[in-house]
């Protein structure tokens, strides 16, 4: 229970300190959401800029304390107000959800179990050509900046060669319904943005694997299952990489980190209405409204993981409880 | 988005060796330049160091001068042509690595620092202050790094101090606790017990006695940091967040996106800052790599011998 | 040059020149000349839709007949909300035009002999200034239907002005005397005229109050609450105007021809495109490429490398037209003591190639620009040929700072007797990369003719504040403008506007009588005030005009024909120019 309670702790303060942060940074910097607005309008009459001011909610005559609760009061209860172009935050936020969460859920998934299975076999083989090949070299491929491997994915497959498209999340022909037209469509639109994504996180995850995978190899039990005569492959499954793969749950909160901040990028490069997107142009735009929610989503979305791979790592190995 | 995808070396460093003297040192040199990924890594680096603190010995070309053809594929006269004003790409580059260089070397650096001070003030002292800090270290290591680093950049004045800055300030939890894990390990050891028998003060016990001994853990630490420090300054820079009058290989890749150089069949200019980024970040990765090997020996490659971990 | 530059101009657009906003109360004079409507040329008429059936100057002839797809391409920045409140800045641009319309269109690239802009009657049929220019009578034009089919009124008109005085964020041109203009009240005379009363003479508001402020159906909007009137989100727009949303997703906009539309007649339907597509698109690239494939035929983007990417391709139908509106330039701040010195501020000018910084910042799209700060060809009738603009002579600036005490030094820099350098900071916008770029080329050119500067990048919200405040020493930027020069001239020098728009902040009671006497003078005395200003701005050099900001503009013709030309420049062509984008519409018909 204490140990729950701890994490509890650590959940609510690094929620409040990504909040704080938040609010103080734009707070303290001239220029709010009205006059980023007005600058685009230019020339604007300052009675306009008062009207705005007050439309967007940057009261100046507002005390900052009074304003900070009340931000932080509609962060907890999920009240974002308008955005920039005066559509509701979160229907905002809602619409562009799915495509993110499709992206980054799917690939994440690809990768882990590209990573994982590569990983196993060649530990398992340790020293084979596999293993002497693919982990370091999926390893380097991995550091590549997320951004420098969408640029070449769509040079070669979108600009050049043109058998992929080189932006948005659907055709323009296209009308979005369960069709299998447009199925595919979204389909063909997501690969390159997906395989980026899995080209630069597997590596980490093969790299993870394996090195658990060959401590795991080296202990009693799997000599003991070895000593038994137990086929090979069993031994790997059953014996070695079930226990290797503990390690890796928490390792999967920390990468939807990566891949969350990986997926801005990638968003941005292949122009995909996605929350990556929308939370650039909302920072750059000095939106804050839509800034704050999308940042919660994202600190939520981080913190919300840590501690599920917390609980589950507790539950499946009791020695972590009091690490 | 914090170290931990592209940093694996350090974790393994942890129980690592705590030898000291010349004889150990010697001895990892030799293991260094043994390993095929450390020398390959370190040429890497070498070549771009030399690059950045010598850049006149390779183009006599201003890197600013707007006077060529605009917008031209590589030529003899220029190696990687001309961006959309008619300066020369080749001499940016060329240019543009110091910048680079310098950003990814101080950011790295200084967090190193602020994670050992964090880390192992933690680790050392102990009780109330080991708890406060690990806190802060925890708090550190779930903020969502890029959103924050976008927000900061984007909000604070343009250029490469503020991006140097937010850069230091965001990254430097993780290696903090590697360090206070290691930390506790050394707090136990006989040499410190004597040293605080001896009535050594704090500071001199951190710095003569525990950090030598960490040595190996805060190299590992400076190469997985600079490895994410370099791809992510760029990103930053590439996004239109860094200062897009100073000359460094993010923003040499914003101009190019920003005039279209893919579409407009001038892809070089984009392609070669790019490529040069990633060569950067493959030389710290493999040279993190290599210490990972060299300071695990479990991990260590073995070559021509079919291995079974039983025999 | 993609980014956020292109998607402020979207944003621009819709409230093009509100900057007169801050300075109302003085009189000034409109762009339409005095007296009414009606006694501008092409006036007269009662039904702009004639002009539609005349065969443009090229191209095709129009048979009169209806059908086709045309699609629109311009880099939105963001996807579509399927919001169409037309007092909604971020979603204006697409239902302005389209959907709602304006009283009167006043065309900016189009000016009369005597220099006043070409007017077209609209919804109100004519108009009517009293002598004094302080009441303005529209009469509202009968027949007109909403798309609901209920009648269109003078009363909507009366309606609608009054909606922006109940809620001061709808009144984004400050128009009413509360937001800080001249409009005191706007009521309904008889059955269909409208009177607007002004505080003071206001004819340079007849732009604003007949082209910029879109009307609205009374029967629906009155309904709401009228003070929230700014975030409605309006999803089923209820217009007069050519075109109804029929369908919206966030990455496209369906438009149908609107069968009832006021301006269609038996003989000349109008409009006469079947549907009219408007895909979103997030970026630059993606929006080019379905030009260059020709698969949209309207284009408001910036290409790179246009010949080859785009015309290249079918040079026969692919053209384009970058008009230009409006002038960059430099602005130095006369409070700086070195910049205060007009030798300073000529030898800047002349130092300064401006046809170098067009070609290789600019990839020669923008016009070099001229001292007097008149925009060519678009004001030629407002043009002093009279005047020396000596534009790029490095000889000439050394001899201006020579003769003025100035002394090059060993480094190669200029400095006074008392050793103060010319080493100065131009501030820009960052994002703004055509920008960095021509200051890439100004920063190597001033250098060459021994003047320092370093360029300096700030966000909008920092740079705006800066340059207002007087917190710079150069800056390269541009002003709102208007559709003619004298809006732009006043808002970089009357002295009032110091604070707001008139950055360099110049001063001068001869210069702000010279404004103040435009309101009433002639249509031909107001050249010959403006004619007074450029000499002040050559004399003086108080701005450096740099290029001539542009429209983007590209158009195909295989499937459609009418389009805006430089032979017959009827409206600003871009898509995002409400409510020119109107005007084209009605314009356009299918070839084929």
């Amino acid at each position: 229970m204490r140990y729950v309670a701890r994490r509890m702790g650590l959940f609510v303060l690094t929620l409040w300190a990504a909040l704080t942060v938040n609010f103080l940074i734009p707070r303290l910097m001239p220029g709010d959401e009205a006059t980023a607005v007005l600058s685009r309008m230019k020339g604007v009459n300052p009675a306009a800029l008062h009207a705005l001011q007050v439309e967007f909610g940057v009261n100046t005559d507002q005390n900052i304390v009074v304003t900070y609760l009340q931000y932080l009061g509609n962060c907890l209860t999920g009240q974002f107000g308008l955005t920039a172009a005066r559509v509701p935050v979160m229907t905002d936020i809602l619409d562009k959800l799915p495509w993110t969460l499709g992206l980054v859920g799917v690939t994440t998934v690809i990768a882990f179990a590209i990573g994982t299975m590569v990983g196993v076999v060649s530990a398992w083989r340790r020293g084979g050509r596999l293993d002497s090949i693919l982990p370091p070299l999926l390893f380097i491929v991995s550091t590549l900046p997320v951004f420098f491997v969408a640029l070449v994915l769509l040079y070669v497959f979108a600009v050049t060669l043109g058998w992929l498209p080189l932006a948005s999340n659907y055709g323009l022909g296209s009308t979005p319904s369960l069709s299998l037209a447009f199925t595919w469509d979204v389909i063909v639109h997501a690969i390159l943005p997906a395989a980026t994504l899995i080209i630069v996180t597997a590596g980490s995850w093969i790299y993870t694997m394996r090195n658990n995978m060959v401590t795991t190899l080296a202990e009693d039990y799997v000599r003991m299952a070895r000593a038994k005569g137990l086929p090979g492959w069993r031994i790997m499954i059953d014996y070695a990489a079930r226990n290797a793969i503990l390690p890796n749950l928490t390792g999967f909160a920390m990468q939807l980190g990566y891949v969350l901040g990986g997926s801005i990028l990638v968003e941005y490069t292949f122009s995909y209405p996605g929350l990556g997107y929308l939370f650039y142009t909302g920072t750059t735009d000095h939106d804050l409204p839509l800034q704050s929610a999308l940042f919660l989503v994202y600190t939520l979305a981080i913190l919300i993981c840590v501690l599920i791979a917390d609980f589950a790592s507790a539950l499946l190995d009791p020695r972590t409880r009091d690490a | 988005m914090t170290t931990p995808a592209i940093s694996p070396g350090a974790s393994a460093l942890i129980e690592g060796p705590a030898q000291r003297g010349p004889s150990a040192s010697r001895r990892f040199a030799q293991a260094i330049l043994r390993n095929r990924k450390a020398t390959a890594g370190i040429l890497i680096l070498a070549v771009i160091s030399f690059v950045a603190a010598f850049p006149g010995l390779f183009t006599n070309i201003n890197p600013h001068a707007a006077i060529y053809d605009q917008q031209v594929g590589p030529s003899a006269q220029h190696l990687l042509g001309t961006t959309q004003v008619g300066e020369d790409v080749f001499s940016q580059l060329i240019w543009g690595t110091r910048l680079t260089l310098l950003i990814t070397v101080v950011v790295s650096l200084a967090a190193t620092v602020i994670s050992i001070l964090i880390g192992v003030t933690a680790a050392y002292v102990g009780g109330m202050a080991d708890r406060s800090l690990s806190l802060l270290t925890d708090v550190f290591l779930v903020l969502p790094t890029l959103p924050l680093l976008i927000v900061l950049t984007a909000y604070l004045p343009s250029g490469s101090l503020t991006i140097t800055a937010v850069m230091i300030a965001t990254s430097w939890a993780f290696a903090a606790r590697q360090l206070r894990a290691q930390g506790l390990s050394l707090r136990t050891r006989d040499f410190l017990e004597a040293a605080k028998v001896r009535g050594e003060r704090s500071s001199y016990i951190i710095i003569v006695e525990i950090l030598p001994n960490m040595i190996s853990l805060l190299v590992a630490s400076f190469l997985g940091l600079a490895v994410f420090v370099v791809g992510f300054a760029a990103g930053l820079q590439f996004l239109g967040l860094g200062n897009s009058t100073e000359l460094t290989w993010g923003t040499m890749l914003y101009y190019s996106q920003q005039n279209g150089a893919l579409e407009a069949g001038n892809a070089v200019w984009m392609l070669a800052p790019g490529a040069a980024v990633a060569v950067l970040g493959t030389g710290f990765a493999l040279l993190n790599y290599a210490f990972d090997e060299i300071g695990n020996p479990a991990l260590r490659p073995v070559r021509r011998r079919r291995v079974k971990p039983s025999a | 040059m993609r980014g956020s530059r292109l998607f402020s101009l979207v944003i621009a657009a819709s409230v093009i020149a509100a900057a007169c906003g801050s300075s109302t109360t003085s009189p000034s004079a409109s762009g339409t000349g005095p007296g009414a409507t009606a006694t501008v040329p092409g006036a007269s008429t009662t039904s702009p839709g004639a002009s539609a059936a005349s065969p443009t100057a090229s191209g095709p002839i129009n048979s009169g007949k209806i059908g086709g797809k045309l699609v629109i391409d311009n880099e939105s920045g963001s996807t579509w909300t399927c919001q169409f409140n037309p007092y909604n800045p971020s979603v204006s641009g697409t239902a302005v035009g389209f959907i709602y319309e304006p009283l009167e269109f006043v065309n900016a690239l189009q000016t009369n002999t005597d220099g006043s802009n070409k007017v077209t009657p609209w919804l109100a049929s004519a108009s009517t200034w009293s002598p004094d220019f302080k009441t303005l009578t529209f009469t509202i034009r009968d027949g007109v239907n909403w798309s609901d089919g209920q009648p269109f009124s003078a009363a909507d008109v009366v309606y609608t002005f009054n909606a922006l005085k109940a809620d001061s964020a709808l009144d984004l041109n400050a128009l009413w005397s509360a937001d800080g203009g001249p409009l005191t009240s706007v009521a309904l005379q008889g059955s269909n005229q409208v009177v607007f009363t002004f505080s003071g003479p206001a004819q340079t508001y007849f732009f604003y109050v007949a082209d910029q402020i879109p009307i609205i159906p009374q029967h629906i909007w009155s309904k709401l609450d009228q003070t929230k009137l700014d975030t409605e989100a309006d999803t089923s727009p209820v217009g007069t105007g050519p075109y109804l949303m029929s369908n919206c997703s966030q990455n496209n906009i369906k438009y149908l021809r609107n069968p009832n539309y006021w301006q269609s007649t038996a003989s000349h339907p109008v409009p006469q495109i079947a549907e009219v597509d408007y895909p979103s698109f997030l970026s630059n690239t993606p929006a080019n490429l379905l030009l260059a494939e020709g698969q949209a035929q309207w284009g408001a983007q910036y290409i790179p490398n246009i010949d080859s990417f785009y015309v290249a391709k079918d040079p026969a139908h692919r053209h384009y037209w970058f008009p230009a509106v409006l002038n960059v330039a430099l602005f130095p701040n006369l409070n700086n003591p070195l910049l205060a010195n007009v030798a300073v501020r000529k030898a800047i000018s002349l130092a300064i190639n401006r046809a170098d910084v067009s070609q290789r910042g600019e990839s020669g799209y923008e016009p070099p620009a001229n001292q007097t700060g008149i925009v060519l060809p678009t004001y030629n009738a407002w043009y002093d040929k009279t005047i020396d603009t000596t534009a790029f002579d490095v000889a000439k600036a050394d001899q201006t700072l020579e003769s003025a005490g100035f002394t090059k030094g060993s480094d190669g820099i200029y400095a006074d007797s008392t050793g103060h350098k010319l080493s100065f900071t131009i501030k820009t916008i960052s994002g703004y990369t055509d920008w960095d770029s021509s200051l890439t080329v100004i920063t190597q050119e001033l250098q060459a003719a021994g003047i320092a500067v370093t360029v300096q990048d700030e966000d909008t919200t920092v740079y705006t504040p800066d340059l207002q405040k007087g917190n710079f020493q150069l800056a390269y930027g541009e002003e709102t403008g208007g559709p003619l020069p004298y809006y732009e001239l006043r808002q970089m020098l009357l002295s009032s506007n110091i604070g707001s728009t008139n950055y360099s902040q110049y001063k001068s009671a001869a210069v702000d009588t010279l404004f103040n006497n435009y309101a009433s003078a002639s249509a031909a005395d107001q050249v010959g005030i403006i004619h007074q200003i450029e000499q002040v701005m050559v004399n003086e050099v108080p701005v450096i005009p740099v290029v001539e900001g542009v429209d983007w503009y590209q158009y195909d013709t295989t499937d459609f024909g009418g389009w805006p030309t430089p032979d017959d420049p009827y409206a600003q062509p871009p898509v995002w120019a409400t409510p020119d984008n109107g005007v084209v519409l009605t314009h356009l018909f299918p070839t084929n």
